[in-house]
């Protein structure tokens, strides 16, 4: 469908809900909401709206629908397959979710938060931990992306392996449709069977069927205690391995399982300054293992201690380095956290964010390597990611001293190769970072008639009019 | 010849936990908080490690001075590759006076060339028990060392003073207080810490020693600082030289 800009009319019309201050229309106060930070997608915009309220959301909305102006929701502007950017036509308006950051309540005795849109994430750990709860989710980019983000691609991240991913952790949401109508769906309830769970099509909906404007949020005890180890590992198959017998001992107490080639960590020793090997020889795979206890310190350190040294003896631990103190943790989580940052000076990187069954990761991460030096023979695989969901981050860097551009241009060649392969392990093209612009024209060839059909019959229930986030997903 | 190097280790709060003071003021909280060796004690084990792995020591010997758990904290210096502890049990508030005296006692006991500690633990700021120690023993003492070079019967210390780096040579034996930048500490690695477990620890309690062990201070209060008032975005230049003279900062 093509669109043309609003009108100087419209664009005061939607200016008045909001207020002047909040209409952005100069090019520089519009930049940083029209450019994703991998810089792959970005578009143009001549209107960003920054309601303050879900009447102004709701106010917004109904004008768009009545005008058919294409609405682009954003949050924190950290997705990375381009659902949260306006295209390049200029007709699309954003409306950014930044200033609704409330948290309107904090229930400790129900172990609930309740928080708007625009709640950057690492606000609502610290809200939770003031009053000694954990709110789970962890992301490389807590610091700045924002809850209803989070909602509306589901988010992942490195604590879905014990907490599950956003989608476990919502209780309940508050909806603007796209004709302006507001849901109310905000409920602390643990169990609740009245009717579909409408929530549910919010969760990972991408912003194609509802503008979400708040969310019950579930919280958990805080650990007493947290073990750190960066393991040095012979192969995935030896993480695997390991991982099995792990998860056995800690049982929901293995919190983090992060799997990473060597090439990862040079990438981050050489780039990522105040990094180090934490080991003193060099292994070929590594995998980061977090074991939390709802005891004590001791207790973490006991399980940790106990489970690397049963996999020491049977040889699938080569070594291992233990934090001894939180800022040692942390210097290890950072090393799994900036690889992607590190990638950057190493040139340019294809991606893909896919997952297959957790048993066939090994021979999956064989056969896609392969593939991809079949193709191009001097590119370095960087493959990385949460092993215990069986997501991988297949991220391929370019050869060394090769063309930046060449080797981009060869993006869907590669990815058809890593997906095919996918696709014989009846695995994702999509595992954590979602649809977007980036993979809608995948969608169809691995989700079927049948799922299509459905997905765009709900689509036509709650958009009719096709003015919320168009061209994404669907 | 090579020599013995004694490191003393304190148990603490870590340094990333969010302390909270307890409701009557009496102290902080360390309730189900995560501790640790002091950052400075950590730095104080490498040193001595890396002595003996240039050959230029013998024995790495840990002490502790502290309750039960203190043994943890040895546990960890072996684990980074000292070779046997010393826990000297202990409750209560011990003040560095006292923990001198002790380590006064272990060490003549234990006739080390070089006694090496952190210039300071990081829950109480106060920086005392190295200097306390080396007058107790009349020994010579380089505090703040940025750089230790261990010679045949002295000790050149690099420190950290006011105006730059300073120097001094010690003859040996003699008391080195560790400042930040005197080196990266290595993490404990897991065959190191498989290893530790077998390592002896000592234990000796403190009563038996005839030191006076009570605190010569009495804490009157304990109070969280002042929470720090949010910052403003302002709009220009002219704002922010307005807001400056408001404040005072500007005549």
């Amino acid at each position: 469908m093509v669109r043309n800009p609003p009108s100087a009319a419209l664009v005061e019309r939607f200016a008045s809900i909001v207020g002047a201050a909040n209409a952005l229309t100069e090019p520089a106060a519009i930049e940083p909401y029209t450019l994703e930070h991998r810089g792959r997608y970005g578009g143009r915009t001549g209107l960003v709206l920054r309601p303050g309220s879900v009447a102004e959301v709701s106010a917004i909305l109904a004008t768009a629908s009545e005008t058919m102006t294409a609405i682009v929701p954003q949050s924190g502007n950290t997705g990375l397959v381009g659902g949260q950017v306006p295209d390049d036509s200029g007709s699309e308006v954003v409306l950014a979710l930044d200033r609704m950051r409330t948290i309107r309540a904090v229930d400790a005795a129900g172990f609930t938060l309740t928080a708007e849109a625009g709640v950057i994430l690492a606000d609502i750990h610290a809200a939770a931990e003031a009053v000694d709860r954990l709110f789970p989710l962890s992301l490389g980019s807590e610091g700045s992306c924002r809850v209803g983000g989070n909602v509306s691609t589901n988010a992942g991240g490195t604590a879905v392996l014990s907490y599950g991913s956003m989608r476990d952790l919502v209780l309940g949401l508050e909806v603007v449709l796209a004709d302006g109508r507001v849901w109310n769906g905000l409920s602390g309830l643990r169990k609740d069977n009245t009717g579909y769970d409408l929530k549910q099509l919010f969760i990972g909906g991408e912003g194609t069927l509802g503008v979400v404007t708040a969310a019950t949020l579930k919280l958990f005890p805080r650990p007493k205690g947290l073990a750190v180890a960066l393991v040095g590992v012979p192969s995935p198959e030896a993480a695997l391995a390991l991982f099995g017998a792990a998860r056995e001992r800690a049982r929901q107490d293995l919190t983090g399982y992060e799997l990473m080639p060597r090439i990862a960590l040079d990438f981050v020793f050489r780039h990522i300054p105040g990094t180090r090997d934490p080991l003193a020889s060099l292994h070929p795979w590594y995998v980061l293992v977090e074991v939390s206890s709802g005891r004590n310190q001791e207790d973490a350190d006991a399980t940790l201690e106990g489970l690397l040294g049963e996999g020491y003896e049977a040889g699938h631990v080569l070594d291992a380095a233990i934090a001894r103190s939180l800022a040692e943790g942390h210097a290890l989580w950072r090393i799994r956290h900036a690889i992607s940052e590190a990638q950057k000076p190493e040139g340019g990187s294809i991606k893909h964010d896919v997952s297959v069954p957790v048993a066939d990761v090994p021979a999956f991460l064989a056969e896609a390597t392969a593939a991809v030096l079949a193709l191009i023979p001097d590119a370095r695989p960087v493959p990385f990611g949460h092993l215990g969901d069986g997501n991988i981050h297949f991220n391929i860097s370019q050869p060394v001293g090769g063309d930046r551009e060449a080797f981009l241009a060869r993006w869907a060649q590669v990815n058809e190769t890593v997906h095919a392969i996918v696709g014989r392990y009846r695995g994702s093209i999509a595992a954590e970072h979602g649809i977007g612009r980036a993979k809608r024209d995948l969608l169809p060839g691995v989700e079927g008639d049948v799922a299509m059909a459905m997905m765009r019959g709900i689509k036509a229930a709650l958009d009719p009019k096709g003015v919320l986030n168009p061209g994404r997903v669907l | 010849m090579p020599i013995k190097i004694l490191v003393a280790v304190k148990r603490v709060v870590d340094t990333n936990v969010k302390v909270r003071v307890k409701p009557d003021g009496s102290g902080v909280d360390l309730a189900n908080v995560k501790m640790s060796m002091n950052p400075f004690c950590e730095i104080a084990v490498e040193e001595a490690l890396r002595l003996r792995e240039a050959g230029k020591a013998s024995e790495v010997v840990v002490v502790s001075i502290g309750p039960a758990q203190a043994a943890e904290t040895i546990r960890t210096g072996l684990a980074m590759g000292a070779d046997r502890g010393v826990h000297v049990k202990a409750e209560g508030r011990i003040e560095p006076l006292a923990v001198a005296k002790l380590l006064k006692a272990v060490i003549d006991r234990e006739a080390p060339g070089l006694v090496i500690l952190g210039k300071q633990a990081i829950d109480d700021d106060l920086n005392q028990t190295g200097q306390m120690l080396a007058a107790l023993l009349d020994w010579p003492q380089g505090t703040f060392a940025s750089k230790v070079a261990l010679g045949d019967a002295d000790v050149d210390v690099t420190r950290e003073v006011d105006g730059g780096l300073e120097t001094v040579r010690l003859g040996l034996p003699a008391v080195v207080t560790t400042d930040l930048r005197l080196n990266e500490p290595r993490y404990a690695s897991l065959p190191n810490i498989m290893k530790a477990k077998k390592k002896p620890i000592e234990e000796i309690d403190a009563q038996t020693l005839g030191i006076d062990l009570a605190p010569r201070h009495t804490v009157l209060k304990t109070a969280e600082p002042a929470a720090r008032k949010g910052g403003v975005t302002l709009g220009s230049p002219a704002e922010l030289v307005g807001k400056l003279k408001e404040t005072g900062v500007l005549a």
